[in-house]
């Protein structure tokens, strides 16, 4: 076991050479880059939203509902101050960035900027008004739980070296079965036909991809359309005749005692839905067990180098195909919850897209499962954002908040900021020689 | 990146590959009501013969798909039952993306179709691109009415092509009155799938009628969701996720409203889905396009009622007028005086509407269609 993970080591120099003292050109330019990104933040800040709001608005920030066992007092900000606060410390980060030598902890800088202007944003469409804080928190875990999901399934998959753009044919056929064996059964069986459900779907891809040495592109997407042409097929030809077999029952919120009642955090973690807690211990389990257990770091290594991986006694195939397999169950999990997780029912294409944006999280977090429901929350703030500006009658076109977060993805993935790197076999047929 | 391209190539690849899936609807139904036809004259006429098919009436979904239980169902509606009527058989072909308006349409011209309708404002260039290139076709488009180039041109050269429109805003207005009257909170709720002038007609009647009860209540309801004034509101942007119908809906109960009318198709059986688990109390729906307690019977204890847009029986008119031969194109217009539009029955709500607020809309309705009552604020 020690030989492998030093063979994997010496796979990854790029993290050392970060924090050497000495920064090389690239690492120059990059830093005056997000240096003049934040400095263009705080210009915007400056030179549009101060004189947008007027000097004695205040934003206020609901942050109990009313059925709260623990009230707390709303909370009322005073707009101006605030924002010329924000903007001196966006000032500081920037010239952090523009003028420091040292390379460390630059992702987290130009983060914390672009938090900081989403919070610029949010107290300047507020002044004189109000909205709450915790139902928008509370909407942004619930609208993270697909696209975190939908992540890990692309993780666990692209660890192996397996690319898994068929995410979205995952969710929309599990979500189907879920809500027909719902109906019929019970909640709790649809959940385990939508988990089994994306790993039959996912043994299409292991089979073509590990023993076909089809271009797993090319899989992905007959998975995809596969997926959206049956499930609308069999809506059609089944589920309107027989509407009984599309009313599922829907997992309620459970409140966790104590820890529910916790405000704000409370209705945001511990009162959730069965599938939003499995998403939350998913993660825990994924990063566990890629990062911590044998079966991870031989994962890793057939997923960076399955030639090595293989010269070291490691199954690729046998790999490969429990990763695949996994990655599907955890996106059929996800599938459960569009249906059974939400609305009891399903209709043509409801999955919208999200196995796409999983996949954009996964990319954003760096195929890292903790990263990657980061960057799903980020996803999932800004969907949430978006309905409350949609009540606030702000200037800003909701669509351009929308847009928001894939802007960013594109920024991070176009290594502007910081490097994201996929494993290095990730998307390759591997053969053995004879 | 090469990852980041193969993911966008993939996207597209998906959008323009969708499959459109056929499927022949249970064509039971009793035919419409016909108490309320729509502007066209022609009297219903029942001595066809209805033997073998000699014609296809066909149609175009839009992305909803055809058992949206509102919208696009509403119109296959019209077709099938007229279909039954004139021994036509009826064809329906679902868009899964909006690249698939013009070969499905195409597909239709191809099969001699006798009419076809496309429904939805957003086929509105794929259907004049079609009618202009095929003089010989007849369609009838919901929610399009075709004007003229800015050269004064005609936009429809073969006068093909029959626009349903709808005064929506004039049921919708009758719902924001009931909605305003039946708020305990104080504050009533909206939301839309994309600002498109079909979809915002609804938003804009609901709050007119909204201020409308203010005004003669005195009364301050507020509406969220929606500013015709500044023609900004609250859109999911899409007609598919149902996810966003709860969460929307959940977000307008956060802020105080306990009567929300989604007007975003399929969509809107998603905060039904949350009144439903709520209970009525918190939350009711008002439905759009077809009654939706009759559609969507798993929630229907949670529809205060529904704005009822007539699809059905103005598209079975369209199709009449071309089996008798009459058919001209032009633009038709669904109101509450022709039953184009209207309010469904307050079904399971008929004991908590208190007879002064029915007596009030009632007499709103008769304002509206003689014309005394403006809708638009």
């Amino acid at each position: 076991m020690s030989e492998e993970s030093a063979s994997i080591r010496k796979k990854r120099p790029a993290n050392r050479e970060r924090h050497s003292p000495v920064m090389k050109k690239s690492q120059i330019r990059q830093a005056r880059i997000s240096g003049s990104i934040i400095f263009g933040l705080m210009a915007v800040t400056l030179l549009f939203f101060i004189p947008a709001v007027a000097d004695t608005g205040k934003a206020t920030f609901r942050l109990s509902t009313p059925d709260d066992r623990v009230q707390l007092d709303p909370l009322r900000i005073p707009v101006t101050g605030s924002l010329w606060l924000l903007a001196a410390v966006l000032a500081f980060l920037g010239s952090l960035q523009l003028f420091r030598k040292s390379q460390s902890r630059r992702t987290v800088i130009l983060g914390l900027s672009f938090s900081i202007f989403v919070l610029v944003i949010m107290l300047w469409a507020t002044a004189d008004r109000e909205f709450s804080l915790v139902s928008m928190l509370d909407a942004t875990v619930t609208n993270t739980t697909p696209i975190a999901l939908g992540a890990l399934s692309g993780i666990l998959c692209e660890r192996a070296g397996i690319v898994n753009i068929g995410i979205e044919g995952m969710l929309l056929s599990s979500a189907f079965s879920g809500v027909v064996l719902g109906s019929l059964y019970g909640g709790w069986i649809g959940l385990l036909g939508a988990v089994a459900t994306g790993g039959l779907v996912a043994l299409l891809l292991a089979v073509l991809a590990v023993h076909f040495h089809v271009d797993q592109i090319i899989i992905g997407v007959v998975i995809n359309i596969l997926a959206l042409g049956l499930t609308s097929f069999l809506t059609a030809q089944v589920l309107v005749q027989r509407p009984q077999l599309n009313d599922a029952p829907i997992f309620r919120s459970q409140k966790i005692p104590l820890l529910g009642d916790i405000p704000i955090l409370g209705p945001m973690f511990f009162d959730q839905t069965v599938i939003v807690y499995g998403t939350f211990v998913l993660v825990a389990v994924v990063t566990f067990f890629l990062f911590r257990t044998r079966w991870g770091l031989r994962t890793r290594a057939v997923g960076e180098n399955p030639a090595v991986a293989d010269t070291l006694g490691v199954s690729v195939v046998k790999v490969r195909y429990l990763a695949v397999l996994y990655g599907g169950m955890v996106g059929g999990f996800g599938g459960a919850w569009f249906t059974i997780g939400t609305v009891g029912r399903f209709d043509e294409g409801m999955t919208g897209g999200r196995g796409f944006i999983g996949l954009a999280a996964m990319i954003f977090g760096a195929w890292n499962p903790v990263g990657a429901f980061l960057a799903a929350l980020v996803f999932g703030f800004f969907d949430s954002l978006r309905q409350k500006f949609g009540l606030l009658d702000t200037p800003i076109p909701t669509e351009f908040l929308a847009m928001a977060p894939y802007l960013v993805t594109i920024i991070v993935v176009a290594g502007l900021i910081g490097r994201v790197r996929p494993p290095a076999a990730d998307g390759q047929p591997y053969q053995k020689e004879q | 990146m090469k990852k980041s391209l193969r993911i966008a190539a993939v996207i597209a690849a998906v959008a323009t590959l969708g499959l459109g899936a056929c499927g022949d609807d249970d064509s039971s139904d009793a035919p419409a009501d016909t108490t309320a036809t729509a502007d066209t004259t022609a009297t219903a006429d029942t001595t066809a013969a209805a033997e073998t098919p000699s014609g296809k009436a066909c149609q175009v979904t839009d992305v909803g798909g055809v058992d949206d239980k509102g919208f696009n169902q509403t119109a296959y509606k019209g077709v099938t039952d007229a279909a039954a009527e004139f021994g036509l058989e009826p064809v329906v072909l679902e868009s899964q993306a909006e690249t698939d308006y013009a070969p499905n349409i195409q597909s239709l011209i191809d099969q001699g179709c006798q009419m076809i309708v496309t429904v939805g404002f957003l086929l509105g260039d794929a259907t004049k691109e079609a009618a202009n290139a095929n003089p010989d076709a007849k369609f009838s488009i919901v929610d399009f009415a075709y004007g003229e180039n800015e050269d004064g041109t005609p936009q429809i050269t073969n006068n093909n092509v029959l626009g349903q429109i709808f005064n929506t805003d004039e049921a919708a207005f009758l719902a924001g009155y009931l909605a305003a009257g039946m708020s305990k909170s104080g504050k009533v709720g909206t939301f839309g799938g994309i600002n498109i002038p079909p979809v915002t007609i609804f938003m804009d009647g609901f709050y007119y009628g909204v201020q409308k009860y203010n005004a003669d209540n005195a009364k301050s309801v507020q509406v969220l969701g929606w500013d015709p004034a500044t023609k900004k509101g609250l859109f999911t942007e899409n007609f598919e996720s149902l996810d966003d119908g709860r969460s929307f809906a959940q977000n307008l109960v956060d802020e105080g409203a306990d009567i929300v009318m989604p007007v975003a198709g399929p969509v809107g059986l998603g905060s039904a889905a949350l009144a439903s688990e709520l209970g009525v109390d918190k939350l009711s729906i008002i439905g759009v396009d077809a009654d939706q307690y009759n559609t969507d019977t798993a929630n229907q204890k949670v529809y205060l009622t529904t704005v009822l847009k007539n699809m059905d029986v103005t598209t079975f008119n369209a199709i009449e007028s071309v089996v008798k031969g009459t058919f001209e194109g032009g633009v038709v217009v669904g109101s509450l005086a022709n039953g184009g539009v209207g309010l469904a029955p307050y079904h399971d709500f008929d004991g908590a509407v208190p007879q002064e607020l029915k007596d009030q809309i009632e007499a709103l309705k008769a304002g509206i269609i003689d014309g005394s009552i403006s809708v638009k604020g």
